[in-house]
């Protein structure tokens, strides 16, 4: 088995390592506590319990760490778009229409080192907006004029029945 | 850095921009929630909550805030001096009596996560009653946020010649009393 | 059957024992003792000095010499190679030792001393007419500091011990500095020329020297004084009027955090943006921005094209003395 960090080792081998000498045994705990402040970096049975506790909470941290970043892109996005006038919602939904399909990480990091294209964006999103009749477009103010889209971006999938029939 | 071109970019990206928000006739908890986006950084697309990219507000008018329904009336604010039988309830009229600011500054407080940062984030609030703002903060101010909902304009401080020429659908008896 | 066990050899007998099937290796119980006695010995004496590549047994010179050349990718001729890694200093040194065990002094061997001229010569001549073919509109004295930059020390003896050229190097000292590698770099674009011929030489150049701008920012390597009055003069040259800084924006006007946003502008038109924490050095920054767009070297620049074969251009750029746009646009239709 390949354990790619020495957290993961110590978790699958935790119980089979044993023999005469202890060193080798706590060494493997206080390699994990070794950051650790007080009693429990240095003391075995406090670092262990130390190591159990901060094991597990890796394991929660794993999975909020992908929620927070999550979180954090949206964050930066929808001040991106609100930068240019454009709401978050419109936004994603002008850009899913127009077949621009990027990811919240991918526009989030558009929005702070290539704000030029990222307002090109939040313009197109606008722009398809106005086409398709989002509801309260128009409250956003005068559209960009700067988008020329000669009716190609409208499909056939995102109309209702009703638009279809006609 | 040997590139002054990077080092004056960095500058103006993590500048802190002055904004002014009027808060004549506008709902102190819905302008909150709006102040505290601009003083924590969170309409800048750079935002971390580790990056300290936070703005300046300086909000004006703080005397003539408007409230909902009668809450005026109805809304209190708890205070405990520490000691027993210290806790009083003041209602939200009196507090704005005694300090205009007051409401303000805790909707502004409230609206924010209760962390370390939060006192540190308030410093960059700046709360004027009424309009008369000191000259060297004026001349911080390079950016508006606009007001929420548009003030509407009160009939006794209309011009007299705009009252008197609006279009009448009757006229009034002569023995009628306007109060 | 046991009485005729007894007379077997005594091994034999000590398999029939029983003994446990299990493999008892056994835990080491002198092993951590011995590896901290080892590792607080080792702590205690002084570092060890770097290993010679050449003191190892499997060291071939001869061999390792022509898989450099190989793994170059050159047809290099080995005498001329092994010309080029070899020092003055060692060549001194040889007949020293000679000259101390009393034997007649019969040494053939060349130093590079002569060959580091030509392949610095080499050098020179293709990055000068490189750089100015590929930013035609940038001055003569930027062209210089960006070549200066490429072709200095460090950046060449980092060349050389990243192509292994330290390992080959024949020198007295130990590890080689900084100086001899660069003129071993040098000697080796000397050998190349000589084994086949100055194109190749010139591509090697151009794969290995130039190839360092890729990802570099031209204005860190050459910074304008004065640009103020730099910008203006080159404005009078060209015939415009005197620019004129405005502030376009500006926040925090009376704190320490004060930035400004300033441009300049000719004739009601922006010709440069520059912002900074106060408004002398915003107008400083505003100028080298207008310059950076007149010398082609803003970021968003297309990156240097490394696919040439040929150089047209082998005169020099305009110096800042008589730069101006309208001399630069003749000069680069004139060669084409």
């Amino acid at each position: 088995m390949v354990f790619t960090t020495v957290a993961q080792f110590v978790r699958a081998n935790i119980n089979k390592i044993k023999g005469p000498d202890e060193f080798w045994r706590k060494r493997r705990i206080f390699r994990l506590t070794a950051h650790f402040i007080g009693r429990k970096r240095n003391c075995y049975s406090l670092a262990i319990r130390g190591a159990h506790r901060a094991l597990q909470y890796a394991t929660k941290g794993r999975h909020l760490k992908k929620k927070d970043m999550k979180d954090l892109w949206l964050q930066r996005v929808s001040a991106g778009s609100e930068e240019h006038g454009v709401p978050f919602p419109v936004l994603q939904k002008g850009l899913i229409r127009s077949d621009v399909l990027l990811s919240q990480k991918t526009l989030s990091e558009l929005a702070t080192w290539e704000p030029r294209t990222f307002k090109a964006l939040t313009q197109l999103a606008w722009t398809k907006g106005v086409e398709d009749g989002f509801n309260r477009i128009e409250t956003l103010g005068e559209p960009p004029k700067n988008v020329v889209t000669r009716g190609m971006l409208t499909k056939e999938v995102y109309l209702s029945d009703d638009e279809t029939k006609k | 850095m040997r590139n002054i071109f990077e080092r004056v970019k960095q500058w103006n990206t993590l500048t802190r921009i002055w904004h002014l928000y009027d808060a004549k006739w506008q709902d102190p908890f819905d302008s909150a929630k709006v102040i505290q986006k601009y003083l924590k950084g969170l309409h800048k697309p750079i935002y971390h909550p580790l990056a300290d990219c936070g703005d300046h507000v300086v909000v004006i008018n703080c005397k003539e805030i408007a409230m909902r329904g009668d809450e005026w009336r109805k809304r209190a604010y708890f205070h405990h001096t520490g000691y027993a039988g210290g806790g009083t309830y003041t209602l939200a009229w009196e507090l704005h009596d005694k300090n205009p600011l007051m409401i303000m500054k805790k909707a502004v407080y409230r609206s924010m996560k209760g962390n370390l940062q939060r006192r540190y984030t308030m410093e960059r609030l700046h709360l004027y009653a009424e309009e008369n703002v000191p000259q060297d903060i004026i001349e911080n101010i390079s950016s508006v946020i606009p007001q929420l909902r548009d003030v509407p304009m009160r009939l006794d401080r209309m011009p007299e010649d705009q009252v008197k020429g609006y279009p009448k659908i009757w006229d009034l008896p002569k023995d009628y009393v306007v109060r | 059957m046991t009485s005729r066990l007894s007379a077997l050899p005594v091994l034999f007998v000590r398999l029939q024992r029983p003994c446990p099937l299990v493999q008892n290796r056994g835990f080491k119980r002198w092993l951590r003792p011995t590896l901290q006695t080892l590792k607080k010995r080792k702590e205690r004496m002084d570092p060890e000095p770097l290993p010679r590549r050449s003191s190892f047994t499997d060291w071939n010179y001869k061999s390792e010499l022509f898989a450099f050349g190989k793994r170059l990718g050159e047809d290099l001729n080995l005498d001329v190679l092994r010309t080029a890694v070899t020092t003055r200093e060692f060549v001194l040194n040889e007949i020293d030792q000679q000259k101390a065990v009393g034997i007649e002094i019969d040494i053939q061997m060349n130093d590079n001393s002569k060959m580091i001229l030509e392949g610095s010569e080499i050098i020179n001549n293709y990055s000068l007419n490189f750089l100015r073919s590929a930013f035609p509109k940038l001055p003569e004295e930027g062209v210089i500091a960006v070549q200066t930059y490429l072709t200095c020390e460090e950046n060449l003896s980092t060349l050389a011990k990243n192509l292994g050229v330290a390992d080959l190097m024949l020198t007295p000292e130990h590890p080689v500095e900084a100086v001899t590698l660069s003129n071993g770099f040098k000697a080796l674009v000397a050998a190349i020329s000589e084994s086949s011929g100055i194109e190749r030489a010139n591509l090697f150049v151009r794969d290995f020297v130039m190839t360092q701008l890729v990802g570099k920012n031209i204005n860190e390597l050459w910074e304008v004084n004065d640009p103020l009055n730099l910008l203006s003069s080159i404005l009078q040259r060209d015939g415009k009027q005197p620019f004129e800084p405005r502030i376009v924006a500006e926040t925090g006007r009376n704190t320490i955090l004060a930035n400004y946003q300033v441009g300049l502008y000719v004739n009601k038109e922006l010709i440069g943006l520059g912002c900074g924490e106060s408004i002398k050095i915003a107008t400083e920054v505003a100028a080298r921005d207008a310059l950076r767009e007149l010398f082609d070297t803003t970021e968003s620049m297309k990156p240097v094209n490394f696919d040439v074969e040929s150089l047209p251009q082998t005169f020099a750029n305009f110096s800042i003395q008589d730069w101006s746009s309208k001399n630069v646009e003749k000069l680069m239709k004139s060669s084409r």
